[in-house]
């Protein structure tokens, strides 16, 4: 008896040091992929997305192992590029908005070349474009913003007011709202880069779709005339008062709660704002999204649309070995069912409906889009964007002579891109 | 006594000492070579490798990412002439007045709040240093904070007040936004901020006066202004040297506060030499152009950190 107890003790001892070396065998042949992110995948209602796929993608991937670091905004763009420029480091998969700055990436070799893996993913043509460089994807943008106007709708109701069409009747609207006290636009020009998306239409709607192409690609200056013309107007509105008497004092924070509380009426913006201006908890104001009014006289259109990535991802070339993983992830983060739980942005996955009126809206404004024209500050190179938010911004200040801070941005891109051909 | 047949071994015994003490105590050197190693190290690897590689990087044209191009010294004629000129100038004329009216300003302040919290000593004089240095210690992040809660426009702390109190001249200042205003802002907020330090250690300085010193002056009949300006800020001028020179450095490194409530802006009005270095390395990739200006930030700090030991060495230990 006391025999028998030995020996099955000893090969349950046995049996368990067998187990015990075969389970880092069986924990190595889980994949680990390293994603980085710029959203905590927490219970905030803009982070839903990023919550379902770090989240779903684990439960259904139980053969991978996720590992989602969230590091903020700048600290994602910050770290990435300190990661790309020493090639050491590099996560598998990080949050991108592609362009220039993934295209600056890809040219150095440091990502995946996925196009032949993601052809079969189905996406706006927009949205994949945002992600391809050179001819080559390196991930994909399960949503696509859109910039435009949104507007608070009671207010216009009260006064009268219609949805203006043309920027004639936009300036007729911002006149009579500023006469009843209440700000034309909001904007945040503190923080540099909410002043782009106005220029960026205004220049469009004098010089057309192809204005800003043609200055990117060298044929024209960026101190020609629809950019001088713009940049006029968008002074003169500042001097006009339509973004209050301190717009350079406020943040894009400061923005939202002016639009939120109804001391301003309209916002040029992204349409990434559609949770937060349809979010209850955050305004109980009524606003509505609609396309930037065209320039009567000028060349643009008004489904001329500028857009860009609101959430992407790319590949980096440390994911080689781990393809079928990356792409594992890149389907998950593409499906119905992750991009269900976002409350506002749109989506660029067929079949996911608008989870919101103001995101239904921006929707339809995307839809109707005969051109679109990719965010100017994602399709220059970097050395140019920020310069080129700087000169924007300055034109809030009376002082700035417009023509002259487009012929010193001018130089500047001259230095990076080369003059003029 | 040297002829005595006992002398012999001594004499013996001292000429076998005499090599002996030529010889090299090699132990003795690899013991101190083994404990110098991990500083040497450090300083090489931390700070005279990257040195080198900065002044490297600013003779060549690169991003970052991807092959380098060597320029010669292309990068300081486009920060110093060229089509980045203008931000340049600016963050180095913006550092340089930093440093003037922190010495006019900050010093002077720091030195009246240390001699008063020494001259009217009372049971709140510790918590009130206490209080003065909260400050300092404080994380910049939320010093800026605060500081852009306190000027925001409509809804800041100034913004609310002056409009509870029907001053809407104070409601309609702009004092991040216009280009006139924001230097003085920002000034305020670092005054706050690095005032405290300053303060605490010119309060160990002034205490170290004799107590016969001030009973000789009152006795010859000098009230506190007098006593303070006459006696007490010479007797602790070379602490007030040392201080000026640290003030300066640090203007020249002077970076969290300006970035977290302007970015530099509005465009260049706010901008110091390490904001531009930021923005040109990390966010318009002009790697090569960052080391340049981080050269200049160099050099000039190794001139004044000079001239500190200049000082030190002239003033002496404190009075």
């Amino acid at each position: 008896m006391f025999r028998t107890r030995s020996v099955v003790l000893v090969l349950v001892l046995l049996g368990l040091v067998l187990l015990a070396g075969a389970l880092p065998a069986f924990a190595q042949s889980k994949v680990k992929l390293t994603v980085w992110g710029r959203d905590l995948p927490d219970d905030d209602p803009a982070h839903q997305y990023i919550k379902k796929v770090v989240e779903g993608f684990q439960a259904a991937n139980p053969d991978i192992e996720l590992d989602y670091v969230a590091l903020g905004d700048p600290g994602l763009m910050d770290k990435v590029k300190v990661v790309m420029a020493s090639g050491s480091g590099m996560p598998d998969i990080f949050q991108s908005w592609g362009g220039s700055v993934m295209g600056g990436y890809a040219d150095a070799g440091r990502l995946l070349d996925l196009t032949e893996e993601l052809a079969h993913i189905e996406c706006s043509e927009a949205a994949k474009g945002a992600m391809t460089w050179k001819g080559k994807v390196y991930g994909v943008a399960p949503f696509f913003a859109v910039a435009g106007v949104f507007l608070n709708e009671p207010v216009f109701e009260e006064l009268g007011l219609t949805v203006p069409t043309t920027v004639e009747e936009l300036e007729a609207v911002a006149d009579t709202l500023l006469a009843n006290g209440i700000q034309p636009f909001a904007c945040g020009a503190r923080d540099l880069w909410p002043t782009l998306a106005l220029y960026m239409y205004l220049v469009d709607r004098y010089g057309g779709i192809d204005a800003f192409e043609k200055a990117r690609s060298r044929q024209i200056r960026f101190d020609s005339e629809p950019f001088v013309l713009a940049a006029q107007k968008y002074q003169d509105w500042v001097k006009k008062g339509y973004f209050g008497e301190t717009p350079l004092s406020e943040a894009y924070g400061d923005a939202q709660v002016s639009m939120a509380i109804g001391l301003a009426a309209m916002h040029v913006t992204g349409s990434w704002m559609c949770a937060q201006y349809s979010d209850p908890e955050f305004t109980d104001q009524t606003l509505g999204f609609y396309p930037f009014p065209e320039m009567p006289g000028g060349k643009g259109k008004l489904t001329d649309i500028m857009g860009q990535t609101d959430i992407g991802f790319a590949a980096s070339i440390t994911a080689a070995d781990k393809v079928d993983a990356v792409v594992r992830f890149m389907e998950y983060a593409m499906s119905v069912e992750a991009c269900s739980a976002d409350p506002g942005r749109i989506c660029s996955v067929p079949g996911v409906p608008a989870p919101s009126r103001l995101t239904q809206m921006a929707a339809e404004v995307f839809g109707t889009a005969e051109a679109i024209q990719f965010w100017w500050d994602q399709d220059l190179p970097p050395a140019v964007t920020t310069p080129l938010n700087t000169t924007i911004q300055s034109f809030f200040m009376p002082e700035t002579d417009v023509k002259q801070a487009l012929a010193a941005y001018e130089d500047l891109v001259a230095a990076a891109l080369g003059p003029v051909k | 006594m040297s002829g005595s047949p006992d002398a012999a071994p001594l004499a013996q015994a001292n000429w076998h000492e005499v090599p002996r003490k030529k010889k090299y105590d090699y132990g003795r050197l690899i013991f101190q070579l083994l404990f110098l190693l991990p500083a040497v190290a450090f300083l090489l690897v931390f700070m005279f490798y990257p040195i080198e590689e900065t002044f490297r990087t600013s003779l060549m044209q690169t991003s970052g990412v991807g092959e380098s191009t060597y320029i010669g010294l292309e990068n300081y004629r486009a920060l110093i002439f060229g089509v980045h000129s203008e931000e340049f100038r600016a963050g180095f004329v913006h550092v340089l007045i930093w440093a003037f009216w922190s010495i006019v300003i900050q010093i002077p302040l720091a030195f009246f709040i240390a001699f008063s919290l020494v001259a009217y000593k009372s049971r709140f004089t510790g918590v009130l240093r206490v209080v003065y240095y909260m400050s300092s210690i404080i994380p910049s992040t939320i010093v800026a904070m605060l500081g852009r809660f306190v000027f925001a426009p409509k809804f800041g702390v100034i913004a609310t007040l002056s409009k509870t109190l029907g001053w809407t001249w104070l409601a309609r200042i702009d004092f991040l936004g216009d280009s006139g205003n924001v230097f003085w802002s920002l000034f305020a907020i670092a005054t706050w901020a690095y005032i405290g330090f300053g303060i605490v250690y010119l309060m160990a300085n002034i205490e170290q006066i004799s107590a016969d010193i001030r009973e000789a002056a009152e006795l010859d009949g000098a009230n506190r202004f007098q006593y303070a300006v006459y006696v007490v800020a010479p007797m602790v001028s070379y602490p007030i040297r040392i201080l000026a020179i640290i003030n300066t450095v640090g203007c020249l490194k002077l970076f969290d506060i300006v970035y977290l409530m302007t970015q530099g802006g509005p465009r260049y009005s706010s901008t110091t030499l390490a904001v531009v270095l930021y923005r040109q390395g990390f966010v318009n990739w002009h790697y090569g152009l960052a080391a340049a200006i981080g050269v200049v930030i160099f050099l000039m700090s190794l001139f004044l950190s000079v001239a500190q030991f200049s000082l030190q060495r002239r003033g002496g230990d404190i009075a």
